[in-house]
């Protein structure tokens, strides 16, 4: 009992996530009976993989003060080379795959981990620019048309199943897993809240920024890439239109989650969440005809609530600390007056005997 | 101004203060160090405070601001210590932002404008083109258009707040020039500044303020530099003794010689040794912050060298000298000191495991029982994991503090170490410093209040406009010297004057 009422308040953050995604599953399973299935389950899951990888990766890029307007086209970038790599060259499958992952990492440490982190620019001017250099380098480079990819190494990663569940859950799973250690585990993940708490006070400790940042960069275009691959198995071919959305969609689901927008604080726990409430809404709709395109409508209705709740929450704890401090402190100074305060002052005052008492001795 | 009360809470700002500028065309000075109210009164007479009591009349006359267009209206006007101009727009439109711009039929008249902004600057004797763009200006220019425009409206007493922090000696001259034409078309101007010489040379008449009383008032003839210093302080004591003995006894940890940074220090030289705590005073602009930036790594300087303990030392980020022994607690808790969303435990660890190797675990390890040993020995009330936001000013900073307590350095460096801090933290704080000193660790501490130098520092260096121009062992510093010293009294008159006086 006590450790569920830890569990949940360790919930706080991201409340308004959870208690939609609860209530969006119980209406949706009560209502349609097509939405019980193990089918559709690991259907709702599949269809947010790349969403859900993106949103791992944006979760960090948040939580250290900034965001990546990038993620999308480096996933389409990454894709191209992984369709490249596969029909063109004599490359291994699976070491196609790792070197996409890694080009990924390594396009969002530099074009825009180097550039926020050491340069200081502005997140917005810079992942702009890349998505932007990135959106045409894929147009050029592909002379906008598709590469079909036959090597089968993609569709294992993206649609076949194992043991009866479709692979790319398997490794959603071992990603949420991987982000939620280096979150709660590592000093890495330390670094990440302390530059996004304040970059200034982080610095001042001794904390290496410039390093912390290129890195969180770098992750997250390592999670595009590797969403990249996923795409490209799952149509089979590698095409050239970027998916601009998917960085906002990212950035959607990681607020909705709980994670602040200035940095310091969030999980990926509540970014895990925010994706599965995308892909619950999405799948309903669908199942009960609505029509998907009226989740971006309730996706954005919900993210301005769950942020407005997350702000009240937040003010109202806030006020209740202020209280509690004001209580507290009034409590020792009226109650124990006798005991702690004289001693208090006791301390403070024969060391400097000029100074606690000039005003009186002086101003007569 | 008569009568004025302001409550802050539980403190008395301003108590029954007082102020009487006497006929137009004067200046008047205000005086009183950081905390005796001056700020209070300033917000008071410029309506962006209502005094709790009190009264302000002009030409005998009962005025109520109740904001500071209110105190505009009655041609009250002030040019505060922050600039507050449009960088990237031309003088014209800074001095007649907003609905002074004169207007035609066709919207703004530029032209009549140009010409309107240039003769409010003929008035101040410069001539300036309003069309420069004023990123373009040196501060003293930048100066000159904020009280160009403080004049374009109907001005009868003109404010100016520190007007010359951040001016060279030469534009200095410039601004009293400029104040003295005023003066002669009949303004008023109330002039607050820290620095005697000024006062002396552009006033005509004082009043000095010391914790929210007026204290000594009238024409500037009545006073001498000594008798200002004398009324800000409080009657000339000595400095009490501390409880234990100073302790330096340690060998030269750091060395500065003739270390010079661009436009705010000039040739310093000092030395700290093991377990001596030196303190820095002076004014905002004297050179003491960016003198602990220096070594800190977090200014680069344009001569001189540095040896920490012996050796040449050299830093360009906050990194190296972490390294190499130095810490530094900031003078901005809440910007550069702690991480608010962050837990009480791990802001305490930030330093002490900055070397560590990223992938570990900060759960284990004996920095986290470390961390909470410090927060004990500082008695921080509060929990190790909970967010520094939470927590109280006192005990933010001693968060702080505690950072550079897990793993001590060799020196510390300390700007304002206490400032916004409750009476009992600091206390508390001071306390802990001098232990720390004990156990041998150096300290560099630099700070606007004088009494706190007093009670902490083996040794008070007073810097002035860059230079250091005291070095004051604990028997002969007291309050009144260091003031007069950090506000430019030469020494003559402050040697006579403490001899005097004590």
């Amino acid at each position: 009992m006590n450790r569920l009422s830890k569990v949940w308040a360790e919930t706080r953050a991201f409340r308004p996530a959870l208690v939609v995604v609860i209530v969006l599953v119980a209406l949706f399973a009560s209502w349609l009976p097509a939405f019980r299935t193990s089918l559709n389950i690991q259907n709702i899951l599949t269809s947010i993989a790349v969403l859900w990888l993106a949103s791992m990766g944006m979760t960090f890029v948040l939580i250290s003060g900034g965001f990546d307007l990038s993620l999308g086209a480096i996933a389409t970038f990454c894709g191209i080379f992984l369709g490249t790599l596969l029909e063109h060259t004599v490359v291994p499958g699976w070491v196609a795959v790792l070197l996409t992952i890694l080009l990924g990492g390594v396009v969002g440490g530099v074009m825009n981990g180097i550039f926020v982190g050491i340069f200081r620019l502005s997140v917005f001017v810079v992942t702009l620019a890349s998505m932007t250099v990135l959106t045409g380098i894929v147009l050029v480079w592909t002379k906008s048309a598709s590469i079909y990819v036959n090597d089968p190494i993609a569709g294992h990663l993206a649609v076949s199943r194992l043991g009866g569940i479709q692979t790319p859950i398997y490794i959603m799973a071992a990603v949420f897993l991987i982000f939620l250690y280096v979150q709660m585990r590592t000093y890495f993940g330390r670094d990440i809240y302390a530059t996004g708490g304040s970059y200034t006070a982080a610095r001042l400790s001794g904390i290496r920024t410039e390093r912390t940042l290129i890195a969180v960069y770098a992750v997250a275009g390592a999670c595009a890439g590797l969403g990249g691959v996923i795409a490209v198995g799952r149509v089979g071919a590698a095409t050239p239109s970027v998916d601009n959305g998917l960085a906002l969609q990212a950035v959607a689901a990681v607020l909705i989650g709980g994670t602040l927008l200035t940095g310091g604080a969030g999980s990926v726990v509540g970014t895990a969440f925010g994706c599965l409430l995308i892909g619950i809404l999405q799948n309903g709709l669908n199942l009960a005809g609505v029509g998907s395109d009226w989740q971006y409508v309730v996706t954005g209705v919900i993210l301005l609530m769950s942020v407005l709740a997350g702000g009240l929450q937040a003010s109202r704890a806030g006020r209740l600390a202020q209280f509690k401090q004001m209580f507290g402190m009034q409590a020792k100074v009226t109650a124990p007056a006798c005991s702690t305060e004289p001693g208090a002052e006791a301390s403070a005052e024969p060391v400097p005997p000029p100074i606690t008492s000039r005003s009186d001795e002086t101003a007569s | 101004m008569a009568n004025l009360h302001k409550w802050f809470g539980g403190v008395h700002a301003l108590d029954d203060a007082y102020m009487i500028i006497r006929k137009p065309g004067v200046v008047h000075a205000l005086m009183g160090q950081n905390g005796s109210g001056k700020s209070t009164m300033l917000n008071v007479l410029s309506g962006q405070l209502r005094p709790d009591s009190g009264t302000i009349e002009l030409n005998g006359r009962e005025v109520f601001f109740r904001s500071p267009p209110d105190a505009l209206a009655e041609g009250i006007s002030m040019v505060s210590q922050e600039r507050a101009l449009a960088e990237h727009l031309s003088i014209a439109e800074n001095i007649l932002l907003g609905r002074r711009l004169v207007r035609g039929p066709t919207g703004i008249d530029w032209e009549a404008s140009r010409t309107r902004a240039s003769e409010i600057l003929t008035r101040l004797g410069v001539d300036y083109d309003p069309g420069w763009e004023v990123s373009s200006l040196r501060p003293d220019q930048k100066q000159m258009v904020e009280i160009a425009r403080a004049l374009s409206t109907d001005v009868r007493i003109l404010v100016l707040d520190e007007p010359t922090s951040s001016l060279t000696d030469e534009e200095v001259q410039w601004l009293f020039a400029a104040i003295r034409r005023l003066k002669e078309r009949g303004v008023c101007v109330l002039y607050v500044s820290h620095r005697l010489p000024e006062i002396f040379a552009v006033c005509d008449e004082m009043t000095v303020l010391r914790d929210g009383v007026t204290v000594a008032e009238g024409p500037i003839s009545d006073f001498t530099p000594a008798s200002v210093v004398d009324a800000m302080v409080g009657s000339a004591r000595v400095r009490g003794t501390r409880t234990e003995g100073s302790a330096t006894t340690g060998a030269p940890l750091l060395e500065i010689q003739n270390l010079s940074v661009a436009g705010s220090l000039s040739d310093a030289c000092l030395e700290v040794h093991e377990g001596e705590i030196v303190g820095l005073a002076g004014l905002e602009g004297s050179g003491r912050r960016e003198l602990i930036e220096v070594v800190f790594g977090l200014r680069p300087r344009t001569s001189g060298s540095i040896l920490l303990a012996g050796a040449p030392y050299n830093s360009n980020k906050p990194r190296d000298a972490i390294k190499q022994g130095i810490g530094f607690v900031p003078p901005d808790r809440k910007v550069a000191g702690v991480i608010l969303p962050m837990a009480v435990g791990d802001n305490l660890g930030l330093p002490a495991t900055s070397e560590t190797f990223r992938l570990r675990d900060p759960g284990r390890g004996e920095v986290r029982s470390e961390s909470a040993g410090v927060a004990q020995m500082l008695s921080i009330k509060a929990a190790l994991d909970a967010p520094a936001r939470t927590l109280s000013g006192g005990n933010q900073q001693k968060v702080v503090l505690g950072k550079w307590m897990v793993r001590p350095p060799r020196l510390l460096l300390l700007d304002e170490p206490t400032r916004g801090v409750d009476v009992a933290a600091k206390a508390e704080i001071h306390r802990q410093l001098r232990e720390a000193a004990t156990r041998g660790i150096a300290m560099l501490a630099s700070s606007s209040e004088y009494d706190e130098l007093l009670e902490l520092c083996d040794r008070i260096l007073v810097l002035f406009r860059g230079r250091i121009v005291a070095d004051l062992r604990p028997e002969e510093a007291t309050e009144t010297r260091v003031a007069a010293l950090a506000g430019g009294a030469n020494e003559e008159t402050r040697s006579g004057h403490t001899e005097g006086g004590s």
